[in-house]
């Protein structure tokens, strides 16, 4: 082999990458983003408080069809299970009852939050237009269980239709 | 001779070269992994020990707003403890006076203060408290403080919560 080639050789041989200094910037770049970086990721659920509404003429349901009609949902967290019940401007007093239920819990600890969702679904399929649901918990209800049922009552915790969703929490009057 | 031994060791010795291109893969992954968990949260901020949220569904992110933050033992608002808990009460917080506690005057002030450099710009809905509090706290605590921020002028809450996890 001739000079030349071998010199060739020889170069070809050597050429490396240097990646220390790729290497330094992982080392500064990782421990940041981990020190940066959250592991829980929060989601927000969007609520409000009831509030003094301007009057408003109340219409009858001669004027519109079921699908049009909206009743707004209220679901009363109690020890024993939710009482569901409804109202609406638009529907008389027999219609709004034939909307009442009580779904008392399955055990001790247990609230049936298939069960209501299953009941508020049906609400829904008569009229469509509802999106608004009034969420009256106990004073003995802890948090976790007003979002289970939040989450119910929002999307029946399947899929991306929505059920009710917006979601007015309030306390017992009187 | 033992010279020409020494010479034959050094002759044979071949410097270690450490194979990195395994070790670039796995920090490249974990560049990756870190980066997109870096840019998913708009803004993180440092959940105190004794608060746990509750898990939902919701996949809303949260905005940032005036933060309440209610554990078993305190009531922070924007980080700063406006109360102390004691047995599910709020010290300080008399449910048939809510408008002399600290926190409806401290909500009031940071709502005029708000309307005076603000302007009309933001509208009613979008004037929100993010709301954070503790899953094992009793409704009844919550109304009392929830009935107060409404009073203020705050009716609408985002109510934080950790993403469930789904097997789906």
């Amino acid at each position: 082999m001739s000079r030349i080639g071998r010199r060739r050789l020889k170069a070809s041989d050597d050429v490396d990458v240097d990646m220390v200094p790729i290497m330094n910037m992982f080392l500064v770049l990782i421990p940041f983003l981990l020190m940066s970086a959250s592991f829980f990721q929060m989601k927000a659920i969007n609520t409000s408080v009831p509030v003094q509404a301007e009057n408003t003429s109340a219409g009858s349901s001669a004027e519109k069809a079921p699908k049009d009609i909206k009743v707004t949902v209220i679901v009363q967290i109690g020890r024993e299970g939710f009482d569901i019940s409804a109202i609406s401007d638009y529907l008389e007093y027999e219609d709004l009852s034939k909307l009442e239920a009580k779904i008392g819990k399955v055990n001790k600890d247990e609230y049936p939050l298939a069960q209501m969702a299953a009941y508020l679904q049906k609400i829904k399929e008569i009229y469509p237009s509802s999106d608004t649901i009034i969420i009256i918990p106990d004073g003995s209800v802890v948090y976790e269980t007003i979002i289970e049922a939040m989450d119910m009552a929002r999307y029946s915790g399947r899929g991306d239709t929505p059920l009710f969703p917006n979601v007015v929490l309030s306390g017992k009057v009187g | 001779m033992a010279l020409g031994s020494i010479g034959r060791r050094n002759r044979q010795f071949v410097a270690p070269r450490l194979h990195i291109t395994a070790m670039m893969d796995m920090f490249t992954i974990i560049l990756i992994f870190l980066l997109f968990s870096f840019s998913d949260n708009p803004e993180t901020f440092q959940l105190d020990k004794d608060i746990s949220l509750p898990e939902s569904t919701a996949k809303m992110d949260y905005k940032d707003s005036i933060k309440l933050v209610l554990s078993q033992t305190s009531l922070k608002l924007n980080g700063e403890v406006i109360a102390e808990i004691q047995d599910g009460k709020i010290i300080g917080l008399n449910p048939a006076e809510l408008k002399k506690s600290s926190l409806y005057e401290r909500l009031k002030a940071y709502r005029d203060q708000m309307a005076d450099f603000e302007g009309d710009e933001q509208s009613e809905s979008e004037k929100h408290i993010l709301f954070l509090c503790d899953k094992r706290i009793s409704f009844k605590t919550i109304n009392n403080i929830v009935k107060t921020a409404g009073m203020a002028g705050y009716p609408n809450f985002q109510f934080a919560v950790l993403k469930k996890v789904t097997d789906s």
